[in-house]
């Protein structure tokens, strides 16, 4: 067992990254008869760059956001850390293995969960699959029973798990694979997109027993979405892929600070407000009915604030950092930009 | 070893509960191989309408003849039960990236994705050919000596091991290449040699067939060895075929063990 007394400030690295990359070789599928036998002979492929040399270090008990793009290489990440696939360059520590060496001792200790892939058997109850996890992965059969107990419960799904897996719905089965991947009280947790699918109530559920979890055990996760409410309810720490590299790497709150340089005043007023009665400040300004909303500048603001609220009726006036999404997907952009300069495919 | 025992128990429940709930679908399977098996079964007493024997000279009369289908029953029903519909099911679990799955779990990869579905209604061939063995057997000229009872079953084991290695490098074949159907065709054609007795394949082509069949791919090995050993005299060359049996299947083993991790380490698994 690991040593988890000590000071709880001291940063231990569970995962060390360095220069990590991983390329496939596609072949594609020519069009039309004549060019399919002629790619009996010659097939053409080309190098695909899943990931291009990532670097990092998360701590024990940190809990991390993968942001990217579709395409941008999360889950090929995720797969690395998992040991699933072997990289084309660099290397990787988790818990103080490499990963894809898959050593049983390092996969008693991690687990990984993928929003779009079933683990539990499917015909059968959901306690079957619990009951041969238990057997893989050795757990006393107390042990087992109590946290099998303690996360059904958390979860709400005491009910579900006698009932065949392919009778659920998505949400439910979600959270069994949750249990499930839980049942050997791992101390490193890989979410892919675990949110997909799930309505506002379940995702919201998901979030609690995660955020619950993690402080209680210290568990140590990285998480991959698309959905930003996920990473501002559990994330301190966010780090950014687009095309296969690290496009931005801290905390979620400087990345407000980092990359956005106005925040977002909206008045309510009395009467009918026209875009030129804000015209001279020279600030971006959009007027819906008495709704006046402004885009200023954060050095500004405190200047401008009291000469815009000067001799109006105000009923209302909030001052709002630019929505994390709106951020985001601006860094989406800009790391996509970033790619079309450099020649992203090399041809084979 | 235990752990691994138990594990392959609750795999094989697992299977037993799901053909228990799908009861209607699992007699239907029951009983379609064994009307296969019986049309095999009326073809072969056809052929000995017109021969008493099978390659003159050869011992394999009737009765022996038997004795060996029975013996080619068993051990396929045990590699048909055991083994091959997990096996089936590989092919869709890289498609879909299911067995990025069974790499995380701490156990190993082969064990589990040779393992982890059992067929109980192959099991039904099996039972038909000890009856049929003990027909057989009880008919023929000649009366097997204990050594070759106790030979036997081991012998039987041997001939699963080269299947399963087989059905292994198959597997492996999978995972390199993402997809895999005629490959499981390939199959059917390659255990189609282990059908009959080894004496048929003679002749300018027959002689060359017979030693690739024995030395390189040993399919020839898996039936053959264990009907002799009971249906014919155990003498002379039959201990010489036993040692080859043994040898064939530790080495199938090995190299398939080696030939699969080097295709789990280059797996691709598929994008999601
Ligand atoms: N097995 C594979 N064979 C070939 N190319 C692959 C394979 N797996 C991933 N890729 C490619 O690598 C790139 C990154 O894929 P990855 O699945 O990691 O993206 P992602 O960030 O998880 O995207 P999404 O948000 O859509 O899930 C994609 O361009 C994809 O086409
Ligand atoms: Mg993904």
């Amino acid at each position: 067992m690991h040593n988890s007394s000590g000071d709880a400030r001291t940063v231990a690295a569970v995962i060390e990254v360095e220069d990590l990359a991983k390329s496939y070789r596609v072949f594609d599928k020519p069009e039309g008869l004549a060019a399919s036998v002629k790619s009996l002979f010659h097939r053409p492929s080309r190098t695909v760059e899943a990931l291009k040399g990532v670097s990092l270090t998360v701590g024990r008990g940190e809990f991390v956001a993968l942001l990217g793009p579709n395409g941008a290489g999360k889950t090929t990440f995720l797969k690395l850390l998992s040991g699933i696939i072997t990289p084309t360059r660099g290397t990787a520590r988790v818990l103080g293995h490499v990963p894809w060496e898959r050593a049983d001792d390092f996969r008693r200790r991690f687990a990984l969960v993928m929003g779009q892939k079933n683990q539990l058997w499917w015909d059968l109850p959901a306690a079957e699959s619990f009951r041969l996890h238990r057997e893989i992965y050795r757990i006393e059969p107390g042990r087992f029973e109590r946290t099998r107990d303690e996360l059904v419960d958390l979860l709400g799904v005491r009910k579900l798990v006698l009932q065949p897996v392919r009778d659920l719905s998505l949400g439910e089965r979600m959270k069994l694979e949750l249990v499930a991947a839980l049942l050997h009280e791992p101390e490193v947790l890989f979410l892919d997109e675990p949110t997909i699918g799930l309505d506002v109530v379940a995702q919201h559920a998901l979030h609690q027993f995660l955020a619950h979890i993690q402080v209680e055990r210290r568990m140590t996760i990285v998480l991959t979405t698309h959905y930003m409410k996920d990473v501002a309810a559990l994330c301190h720490r966010a780090i950014v892929i687009t095309d296969g590299s690290i496009l931005y790497d801290g905390s979620l709150d400087q990345i407000v600070d980092r990359f956005t340089t106005h925040k977002i005043v909206t008045l309510d007023l009395d009467g009918t407000p026209t875009a030129a009665d804000f015209a001279h400040l020279g600030f971006p300004c959009e007027v819906r009915g008495p709704r006046v909303t402004l885009r200023i500048d954060r050095q500004r603001i405190a200047d401008v604030l009291p000469e815009i609220l000067r001799g109006r009726q105000v009923r209302d006036v909030s001052v709002e950092d630019v929505p994390l999404e709106e951020i985001v997907a601006a860094l989406f952009r800009s790391g996509a930009a970033g790619a079309a300069r450099a020649p992203a495919e090399a041809r084979a | 070893m235990a752990r691994y025992f138990s594990i392959f128990l609750t795999f094989a429940r697992a299977c037993l509960v799901r053909d228990m709930t799908f009861r209607a679908n699992f007699v239907l399977e029951c009983l379609t191989s064994l009307g296969w098996m019986s049309m095999n079964l009326a073809f072969y007493l056809l052929v000995f309408q017109f021969t008493p024997e099978i390659g003159k000279g050869t011992g394999w009369t009737r009765e022996p003849f038997f004795a060996f289908v029975a013996t080619g029953l068993i051990i396929n029903s045990i590699v048909q039960a055991l083994f091959m519909p997990s096996a089936e099911e590989l092919t869709e679990m890289v498609r879909t990236g299911g067995l990025d799955g069974v790499l995380v779990q701490p156990l190993d990869a082969q064990f589990l994705l040779s393992m982890h579905r059992v067929d109980f209604s192959s099991f039904a061939n099996g039972l038909v050919g000890v009856g049929l063995l003990g027909w057989a057997v009880s008919r023929m000229d000649h009366t097997p000596p204990a050594t070759a009872w106790l030979l036997y079953p081991f012998l039987i084991l041997c001939g699963v091991a080269i299947l399963y290695a087989l059905v292994i490098m198959l597997a492996a074949a999978t995972i390199l290449l993402g997809r895999n159907q005629s490959l499981y065709d390939f199959w059917f054609y390659l255990t189609n040699f282990s059908r009959y007795p080894a004496e048929i394949y003679a002749g300018p082509w027959g002689g060359p067939l017979r030693a690739l069949c024995t030395f390189v791919i040993p399919i020839l090995l898996v039936v053959n060895v264990p009907a002799r050993v009971i249906a014919l005299p155990l003498e002379g060359q039959a201990w010489g075929l036993v040692w080859l049996a043994v040898t064939a299947a530790m080495a199938s083993l090995v190299v398939s063990r080696i030939v699969f991790q080097t295709a789990l380490a280059k797996y691709r698994s598929a994008s999601s």
